[in-house]
């Protein structure tokens, strides 16, 4: 297996839960979490840290209420 | 305009850039600390330039020792701007390009300022006709006034108000009394800048029309009357109040027909004025029939009429509100000879509140009774405003509201504040139906009773009978807002009033029927606002907090993989929820306070109170035992607590309560938040200084709760509350006795949950409503719960929350399955990778190594 370029992600407990989430919805070799460390780190892939970003971003937003329609 | 109000903090700052505004543009309105100076030679120099009204009122001594500090700050502001004076004369260009950036299309700087604008409160907005109050301007306060008749408020906050035009806040505005110009000219006053024309043009086209046409009732027939006969022949040429037009018989054929279609009532009424009117009619009919036109008939003073079909009154209305000739409803009581009197008056130890005298004075300002609603806050006396709107006209009066328990609290409190003889009020429920002695009195009733059309008993049909038969001189309809617009229809055209009050507290739906109330009951006459009620004391000051509560990973990995229903119960049953609930409720206890905990869900509700060993009352709660927990919570001093469900929200007559935690809700329900606020505004007897209630919200962190608590908090924060955000609790995780404090009772909680059946997650699933309550409101008179065999005592709920070995014992095998899972975290979430524990190591030796 040939080395991949990992990024170390320090979040919070239900970020982390998110991210987790998140990976598990991709195929199997698409996978972005490398290494799910503990509470509140997880190794992802570098070069997926953007798209990861992005997404979890859309997720956080929908709770988030606000007064435009 | 929230935003302005934020621009206006985050301007804070003597910035260049808001430096430059200075010299042109409302933009000002931001610049509220730095530009004192001006304010300070306004007001002080008592000012040739300030206008008259402005002139004439008093400025408090707050305001003016506010302006003295501001003119010590005067020297060190003048020296930062020293500098920067050379800025304001770039180019015009570049400014308009800064000013352009920030405002973008709502840049007003085009209108000119008048130059004593610094003591005038008000700017308008020409385009959505928002008005914005600077609330704590000297003047602020008669400004309200005037603004709260002619605009609807749309927030309220501490020092920005704003307020919107609308055409039915001009209708309102107009049937109150006031005049076109009279608006205008007092708008003006107030306003930093002259009403721009648009405006003007709005009220003039809004104010010009109102009034004309009228809706009379005349022997339980309805007539739309006006003096103007080129407006009814208007009125006639729409298809819609055509086809609701009764044309009596023998009417149309020949003109030797007249006396018999002149309204009975008219000749009553004005038998001299009855010939004139009856040929009026008569010939509009004629030239209405033969299609002439006869324009020769014109003189004002002469009423003209025709009569429309009851059960089609209010699509009448609605469409002359869109012809832009809004129909006044008014009641001259006073010379209603026809209808016998009700002798009821207040009681002489009664005392009214300024505000409820001020709602009262829009609604007889002319010695009239005008339809419309009366909006005040929960706790804040609506029921003797309507008592005393009753005693006012004197006449046969019809009660509706929402429940059977209400209808017990208003007919206990007509006989508290009034001296109503008992033969003469009654009450007409599925399970109570009289009639009241004699020919005039007062009948309380549920919207439910009056407007269902099947299945009625001979009874409660005979009585109907009685109801419609009559002409009513007032109807009161409590909680206006929660009623459905078809059930309006079906009770405003089966009972024919002279007057109708609409009492609410939250003029708020989810679903924006708000309007249609504007043509079926009236205008809003009247909205307090709550700020100042709770500062002049009458309601409870109140603090509200919103309180996060994280989810525990466990909780939260679970959430992301279920389904909707399942996640509501894992954010309600959020373990972290449970301990702050437990904190916040020993806290609070220690204090003194009577808390009350509210929980939509049944579900969480009961497992809360048995962990915390607390008394609950939900839908299937016997009502003994209702009874049985409510006194002790008002009479124990060892019963502080009280978990309530649904029921609480409007059936059940609460105690009072100076705490109220809410763990789980109604989506978001803003009219909910307000009420249940409102069940701890009564607390105002304990109005010691700097006395406060608390009103808490648990929300879980990261979940949909976040999406709805912020929705729900809208209405309450339009009124002028905010929210603290508290995102941890001191002290809470070293409380001794803390529940689910190690992972593994978590886990054990998380698979009581995961396990339990999809219908728990239903929020007030127990209430369920009684046959004469509303559909969709909140009720519950369930007394259909044998209460033998259930007397629980709060030793058998301890047990069923301690005592229960067998369930825990089992469960403990799957939570350990779960450790297991999870590779053996534990429950203080501290346990890191190796990774990071050789980290820590090393940077620990390093420390010491320096």
């Amino acid at each position: 297996m040939k080395a991949v370029k990992g990024v170390l992600i320090t979040c919070d407990a239900a970020v982390k839960q998110i991210l987790l989430q998140m990976n598990e919805r991709r195929r199997e070799d698409n996978y972005f979490v490398i290494e799910d460390l503990d509470q509140t780190h997880l190794l992802i892939k570098a070069d997926e840290e953007e798209g990861m970003r992005q997404e979890l971003e859309v997720e956080l937003e929908k709770n988030t209420y606000s007064m435009e329609p | 305009m929230k935003r302005a109000a934020d621009e206006q903090t985050q301007n804070d700052g003597p910035k260049l850039k808001r430096i430059k505004l200075v010299t042109k543009g409302p933009s000002e309105a931001m610049e509220v600390d730095s530009r004192g100076g001006e304010d300070v030679e306004n007001v002080d120099g008592n000012g040739v330039s300030r206008p008259a009204a402005v002139r004439s009122n008093t400025i408090n001594l707050s305001a003016l020792h506010k302006k003295l500090v501001q003119a010590k700050a005067v020297p060190t502001k003048a020296v930062a701007r020293e500098p920067l004076a050379p800025l304001e004369t770039v180019t015009k260009k570049q400014q308009e390009s800064l000013v352009q950036r920030i405002f973008r299309d709502r840049d007003w700087s085009n209108l000119k300022l008048k130059p004593d604008h610094a003591a005038r409160p008000l700017w308008i907005n020409p385009e959505d006709r928002t008005l914005i109050l600077e609330a704590f301007s000297p003047i602020a306060e008669q400004a309200q006034d005037f603004l709260v008749a002619i605009a609807e408020p749309v927030s309220r906050p501490e020092f920005i108000h704003e307020y919107k035009l609308t055409t039915y806040s001009l209708y309102a505005a107009v049937s109150v009394g006031l005049e076109t110009n009279d608006i205008l000219e007092v708008l003006n006053r107030y306003s930093k800048v002259p009403v721009p024309d648009s405006i003007a043009k709005f009220i003039r086209d809004c104010t010009a029309s109102y009034g004309k046409v009228k809706l009379v009732l005349k022997h339980n027939k309805y007539y739309v009357e006006s003096s103007h006969p080129d407006l009814i022949q208007k009125l006639l040429r729409d298809p819609i109040i055509r086809g609701a037009r009764i044309i009596e018989d023998n009417t149309v054929t020949s003109t030797s027909a007249k006396p018999s279609m002149a309204p009975p009532g008219e000749r009553h009424a004005d038998p001299s004025k009855a010939a004139a009117s009856n040929e009026k009619q008569a010939q509009d009919v004629f030239s209405e029939v033969i299609g002439a036109d006869r324009d020769d008939l014109e003189e004002d003073d002469i009423n003209i009429s025709f009569q429309i079909d009851d059960a089609r009154i209010d699509d009448v209305k609605k469409q002359c509100t869109e012809l832009e000739y809004p129909m006044l409803e008014e009641y001259d009581f006073r010379n209603d000879l026809i209808n016998p009197n009700l002798e009821i008056d207040l009681k002489p130890a009664t005392v009214i509140r300024p505000y409820q005298e001020k709602s009262l004075s829009k609604m007889f300002g002319n010695g009239r009774a005008r339809s419309g609603i009366i909006v005040l806050p929960c706790g804040a006396g609506k029921t003797l405003v309507g008592i005393t709107a009753a005693c006012t006209i004197k006449k046969s009066c019809l009660v509706l509201c929402t429940s059977s328990v209400s209808v017990m609290q208003w007919r206990q409190q007509f006989m508290m504040w009034s001296n109503v003889a008992n033969h003469q009020i009654s009450v007409f429920t599925a399970d109570q139906k009289e009639k009241f002695a004699g020919e005039s009195g007062i009948v309380i009733s549920t919207y439910h009773m009056i407007a269902n059309t099947h299945n009625r008993s001979h009874e409660s049909k005979k009585m109907m009978d009685f109801l419609t038969s009559r002409e009513w001189g007032f109807i009161l309809l409590d909680e206006v807002h929660v009623v459905p617009a078809t059930m309006f229809r079906k009770v405003v055209t089966t009972i024919k009033a002279h007057s109708k009050l609409g009492l609410t507290a939250t003029l708020v739906r989810e679903d924006d029927k708000v309007v249609d109330l504007n043509y079926m009951i009236g205008p809003k006459l009247y909205e307090a606002n709550w700020m100042d009620l709770a500062k002049k004391g009458h309601i409870a000051n109140v603090q509200c907090a919103e309180v996060w509560c994280p989810m525990t990973s466990e909780f939260y990995a679970e959430y992301l993989k279920q389904d909707i229903r399942k996640r509501m119960l894992l954010y309600f049953m959020n373990p972290e929820k449970f301990q702050a609930c437990q904190f916040l409720i020993n806290y609070h206890e220690k204090r003194g306070d009577k808390i009350i905990v509210f929980s939509d869900n049944v579900y969480a509700l009961q497992a809360y109170a048995k962990r915390l060993n607390k008394m609950y009352i939900h839908g299937a709660t016997p009502q003994a035992e209702r009874m049985r927990v409510l006194q002790h919570f008002q009479n124990n001093p060892n019963v502080n607590t009280i978990f309530l469900s649904k029921v609480g929200d409007t059936s059940i007559d609460l105690p009072e309560a100076t705490c109220l935690i809410q763990i789980s809700s109604h989506f978001g329900s803003r009219r909910q938040e307000a009420q249940r606020l409102g069940r701890i505004l009564r607390a105002k007897r304990r109005n010691d200084e700097g006395f406060n209630a608390f009103f808490y919200s648990l929300v879980s962190k990261d979940t949909s709760e976040m999406y709805y608590s912020t929705k729900r908090q809208q209405f309450l924060i339009d009124q002028g509350y905010s929210f603290k955000v508290i995102t941890e609790l001191d002290g809470m995780k070293t409380m001794p006795g803390l529940v689910y404090k190690t992972k593994d009772e978590q886990i054990e909680l998380m698979q009581e949950v995961l396990t339990a059946k999809d219908s728990d997650a239903d929020l007030g699933a127990d209430v369920k409503a009684g046959e004469d309550d509303l559909a969709g409101t909140i009720t519950s008179k369930h007394f259909g719960f044998p209460s033998a065999g259930a007397t629980r005592t709060s030793g058998s709920l301890a047990a069923m929350a301690g005592g229960a070995h067998m369930s825990f014992r089992e469960q403990n095998k799957s939570a350990n399955r779960m450790i297991g899972k999870e590779g053996g975290t534990s429950a203080s979430g501290a346990v890191r990778n190796k990774l990071f524990v050789n980290r820590d190591r090393q940077q620990t030796q390093l420390k010491k190594g320096m």
